[in-house]
């Protein structure tokens, strides 16, 4: 079979293909793009009509022979369509890439139906959407068949079969259930894989007969008939069955787009699910003459992918144009003393620090982007014990002293050139346990957290360093104050790190008790068994301890211990433990008094009201052992004023950002629905413009550089996040008291504020969330307009002394 | 964090700062009594003397301070203090004014605009009163008869067993049919003020209904029951096919029937507890009905007090 030749095939054409297929064309190089579907970029394709599409970084210019500007979805496509054809842009839609084989000046891509394309290099920018996965019988690619539901309201009085089992299958069925007949087809009986609140709204559909459930059943065939439109054939138990049916909607998931990346020979550095592949500057992958971009290359942004998309045509071309960046990093490195040139300073960070060694020149260049320079003066504060902060620093010149103590001047490290500091707090989540000043002509580099965890999830040499570091310095700080490295080797060799999930159990009352766990992260619950019932005498959160008797006794364990949320702990050796006690009787000393503060402590947490107990139990439940502050109502003294959400409302741009009637309640005790200021914030894990930010007092806040993707509002288990339209002006006091009309946080409520129609689609959306109003006088807004004290906000560490006194 | 002493924070408004505006508000009227009794002036006390005058501006600014909370509490970013400071505060100081009020007045009453605004002063101060204890007593009870479920959850669940009860009368006698549905369109919650204060419900159309039901169900038992087992009379194998055949239509609507009645004793008993949680949430603000208007009559006529003492005394 013949197959086409050309230059340059770029795989994708999202913003990073497409812009490289603009500039192939611009420059008149042979060139071919591929895309799958009927239609250009169909990630942003696929967005909800009108939506508002933003263009992050602000400060990040534009380089690429399509325009972009934020502005709605149909202009982007539009602009993009336009120019595309004004270009000459070559494309070849319906080209599934299943396989690219052969080696640079002879690549053979080859498509799903068979069609294949040579070319010299490849542009791989498939994003990482991935393919949604296809029905698997003939007729799959039928108009009739589609892979997603834009729209439900778009169909009535069809006869409609969703095909699938999972969250998707089952939101589109309920959805379309509304104005059409719908069947679901499981492959199984069961919808098990399901979120329990879709599985039970999908079996209470079942059973009330609004949606038709063919379990047990695999499709068989589509074919197109008369009437309505097409038949699906299903294999079941009982034999074929056959449904008449306008459409079919499967969703089956989609295949990541990884194992097709590694297919065409590309290494991934971990196998961690956030890894993204090694390239070089040049884009270029460990496959000579095949280029990765975009997305896909760990570059999410509209706008990044497009610069790259036409870098990498430049490059490909043998010319080596500044990337689009470097204005952006020469900004922040002028700070530098003795700067001259981006390259250099990129050169001599990578010469000085160790950490930052395994990173490949782009992600070094991604990093430092995303990271502060900072040059504090000489005994300069750089951040105190228990700051919420949760950056990392490394020391690119100069010293820093790490100030264990504050009493005692003695007990302090000195870092150099080339050290780090801050990781901590980095992965456990929790207050900075040192207090840090600048020593003298520091010269530090500052990386947010994200950053920093994207770094560590695609450089397994990074993760191992910090790892290391953690344990070590964990030891140092918490037990063994003043022993250097090389007295705890022992003790750090035979550390092992150990993982738990909510509620599992690291051991038990009565248990011989063999080591020591260091909370690395999560927390942990102390109980005990008292007159047949389980008591919860202590909750323990990271950086503390747990079992220290058992390295300095033979005792069984005293009570019970359990992980709270997941939780990974630090394993220390009783064995190991004891022969370093025994080399420094000052250590032993320190660690028995200690112990014998526990031994009185737990006496008297044993008087404590069962109540409580239960309590404790019931925020354990609810997921506020990772919380860090959260939002509580004692409903023996709440009046339903709701002038707490009035309050947050006010001082919110008019959209409250609690509900304070949704959310559990025990005893007298009510969570409502509020951000809890995770240690690892959920919300913080897939935030493309890494616009979610801890502040140093602790609250997690989203910045103006929010997207609007939705993606945090997915990611918080506790529904705390919504995506809303905030106003600048609030109704005025005084004309309300005098006039009537709006009254301040009235008649605002979040679901009035988001429902459909209360804003217009081009209004740009954002994510919004408590912010314990940051940068406001006297604390949270919520808190201070509670007229008679029931509502407070608690770190989990508070648990125990407020439930004594609530219920 | 943020949250500087929280153990302190949860206590309620009353207990503010240990009892802090309980102390000045005893001392105020301590010192107000101490001063009224050693004063003693030659035509009796009265608003005229030099303490009445002291007592009756004490008096008229707590009155317009505490009318500020109003105002205070919609201020939501002011740092003066906490809304529950304030609220103790209003709540110790604005008892203070009983006792304030009367020294000044030296226990002088009359048919005449002096005594309208004490009178109204009592009245909010009684409405204050009765605000305290339905802020103490009903918001344990709200929580209680909510049992860790919402409102919202009660009412998307009434609506869901009146859709079950229909689908089953839909298999009944029209009769049936039409009552059921009668019964789920004049199902009421909330209702008028005074219906919301008694937790409303439809008892009586609930009761004829459960009657009509029961009766009904009563009967096809019995019918059952007159079908007695005789050998002589037939064949057992017709009899049987009989006995099926009831069953087939009798029991079936007899099951139904049960079925029925369960899913209306559940909808009305949530109809009931929905009643309850809306008079519950009006019981906590009906008394701000009284107290807030008669707050701004008792301005209007401390105004008219005032400006009448000064003017045509």
């Amino acid at each position: 079979m013949g197959s086409e030749s050309v230059k340059i095939a770029i795989v994708g054409s999202g913003p990073a293909g497409l812009s490289a297929a603009a500039r192939a064309a611009e420059l008149k190089l042979s060139h071919l793009l591929l895309e799958a579907e009927p239609h250009l970029s169909h990630t942003i394709y696929r967005y909800q009509k009108g939506k508002h599409v933003m263009a992050e970084p602000e400060a990040l210019p534009l380089r690429a022979a399509t325009p972009f500007a934020a502005g709605k979805r149909e202009q982007i496509l539009g602009a993009w369509n336009d120019r595309s054809q004004k270009l000459g842009v070559a494309v070849r839609h319906g080209f599934r890439t299943v396989s690219i084989g052969g080696s640079q000046g002879a690549f053979l891509l080859t498509a799903e139906d068979g069609r294949s394309v040579q070319a010299e290099v490849v542009v791989l920018a498939v994003g990482l959407q991935g393919n949604p996965r296809l029905l698997g019988c003939p007729g799959e690619s039928l108009p009739m068949v589609q892979y997603q539901l834009d729209d439900p309201d778009e169909y009535r009085n069809e006869g409609i079969v969703v095909v699938g089992a999972g969250d998707a299958a089952i939101e589109n069925a309920l959805a379309l259930a509304a104005r059409n007949r719908v069947s679901i087809v499981n492959r199984r009986g069961e919808f098990d894989r399901a979120k329990p609140a879709n599985r039970a709204a999908i079996e209470k559909a079942i059973t009330d007969g609004r949606v038709q459930l063919i379990a047990n059943a695999a499709p068989a065939s589509v074919e197109r008939s008369s009437e309505p439109q097409g038949v699906i054939r299903l294999n079941t138990a009982d034999g074929v069955a056959e449904i008449s049916c306008h459409r079919v909607i499967a969703r089956l998931g989609a295949t990541p787009p990884r194992a097709f990346v590694e297919s065409c020979g590309v290494q991934f550095p971990s196998k961690d699910p956030n890894a993204v592949p090694a390239v070089s500057p040049r884009y270029e992958s460990n496959v000579p003459g095949l280029y990765i971009v975009g997305a896909l290359a760990g570059f999410p942004l509209i706008k990044q992918a497009m610069n790259q998309g036409w870098e990498v045509i430049e490059f490909i071309e043998g010319r080596s144009p500044d990337p689009a960046d470097t204005p952006l990093l020469a900004a922040k490195f002028k700070a530098m003393p003795g700067f001259t040139t981006v390259d250099a300073a990129i050169a001599r960070i990578r010469a000085v620090v160790p950490v930052l060694n395994p990173l490949t020149p782009l992600q070094l260049r991604e990093f430092l982007l995303g990271s502060d320079i900072r040059t504090p003066t000489a005994g300069a504060l750089v951040f105190s014990r228990n700051d919420y902060s949760d950056s990392f620093y490394s020391v690119l010149a100069g010293s820093v002293k790490i100030a264990l103590d504050e009493q005692d001047d003695s007990k302090s490290i000195t870092l150099g050139p080339g050290q780090f500091f801050g990781e901590m707090s980095l992965i456990s989540g929790r207050r900075r346990s040192a207090t840090v000043y600048a020593g003298t002509g520091a010269v530090l580099i500052e990386t947010p957290r994200g950053s920093m965890n994207s770094l560590i999830a695609s450089v397994a040499g990074v993760k191992r360093v910090l790892d290391e570091t953690f344990l070590l310095r964990s030891i140092q700080s918490r037990i063994a104050p003043g022993l250097t490295a090389a007295d705890l080797q022992a003790v750090v060799a035979g550390a092992t790190v150990a993982q738990f999930k909510a509620g599992d159990v690291l051991f038990r009352e009565g248990d011989a008790g063999d080591a020591l766990h260091l909370i690395r992260k999560g927390s942990l619950t102390v109980s005990r068994t008292l007159a047949g019932r389980e008591t919860v005498l202590a909750y323990v959160p990271a950086g503390q301890y747990v079992g220290e008797m058992a390295l300095l006794t033979d005792l069984p364990r005293s009570a019970t211990v359990k992980a709270a949320i997941a939780t990974e702990t630090i394993q220390l050796q009783g064995a190991d433990f004891k022969a370093l006690l025994g080399n420094h009787p000052a250590l032993k000393a320190r660690v028995d008094e200690i112990r014998l503060q526990r031994v009185v402590a737990n006496t008297s947490t044993h008087v404590e009201d069962k109540n409580s107990s239960g309590i404790v139990q019931f925020l354990m439940n609810q997921g506020v052992g990772e919380a860090t502050d959260v939002l509580l109502i004692d409903e023996s003294l709440c009046t339903r004023c709701d002038n707490c959400e009035k309050a947050c409302a006010d001082t919110h741009g008019g959209v409250s950002r609690l509900d304070r009637e949704a959310g559990p309640t025990f005893e007298n005790l009510h969570i409502p629905t509020s951000c809890r200021h995770c240690e690892h914030p959920h919300c913080m894990k897939d935030c493309p413009p890494d616009a979610i930010r801890r502040s140093p007092s602790g609250e997690v806040f989203i910045t103006d550089a929010c997207i609007g993707c939705g993606n945090c509002e997915r990611n918080c288990p506790y529904g705390v996040i919504q995506m809303g339209v905030t106003e600048a002006k609030q109704p005025s006091l005084l004309r309300w008291l005098l006039f009537g009309g709006a009254e301040p946080g009235r008649e605002k409520s979040l679901a009035k504020a988001i429902a459909p129609g209360a804003v217009k689609a081009d209004t740009p959306k954002k994510a919004v969330k408590c912010d314990m109003c940051k940068g406001m006088e006297g604390g949270p807004a919520c808190v201070r307009a509670c007229p008679t004290g029931a509502a407070l906000r608690v770190a989990p560490e508070q648990f125990l002394k407020v439930t004594q006194r609530v219920g | 964090m943020a949250s500087p002493s929280s153990s302190s924070a949860h206590l309620g408004f009353l207990r503010h700062a240990g009892f802090l505006w309980a102390k000045v508000s005893l001392w105020l009227c301590a010192s107000a009594i101490a001063a009224y009794v050693w004063h003693a002036p030659a035509d009796g006390p009265n608003g005229g003397t030099w303490l009445g005058y002291t007592l009756g501006g004490m008096g008229a600014a707590l009155i317009l301070w505490l009318l500020w909370l109003g105002v205070r509490k919609r201020r939501y970013r002011s740092t003066l203090g906490s809304v529950k400071g304030w609220t103790s505060a209003h709540v110790y100081l604005g008892l203070s004014l009983i006792v304030i009020a009367t020294l000044h007045c030296g226990f002088q009453f009359g048919l005449n605009i002096h005594t309208l605004a004490y009178v109204l002063m009592v009245l909010v101060v009684a409405s204050g009163i009765w605000g305290i204890l339905a802020y103490d007593r009903l918001p344990a009870r709200i929580t209680q008869l909510r049992g860790g479920s919402t409102r919202e959850a009660w009412v998307e669940e009434v609506f869901d067993l009146n859709e079950q009860t229909i689908k089953l009368a839909d298999q009944m006698t029209p009769a049936v049919h039409q009552r059921i549905v009668a019964s789920a369109e004049k199902l009421k919650l909330g209702g008028s003020l005074r219906q919301q204060w008694r937790g409303a419900v439809n008892s009586k159309d609930a009761a004829a209904l459960n009657t009509l039901l029961k009766e009904r169900a009563d009967t096809l038992l019995r019918e059952r029951g007159s079908q007695t087992f005789d050998p002589t009379a037939q064949s057992t194998v017709v009899f049987m096919a009989g006995q099926l055949q009831q069953a087939g239509s009798g029991e079936a609507e007899a099951l139904h029937v049960q079925q029925l009645l369960d899913l209306l004793a559940r909808r009305n008993e949530l109809v009931a507890r929905i009643n309850r949680d809306i008079g519950l949430h009006a019981r906590l603000q009906l008394w701000l009905l009284f107290h807030v208007p008669m707050s701004l009559g008792l301005l209007a006529a401390l105004i008219a007090h005032v400006v009448s003492v000064f003017f045509y005394w």
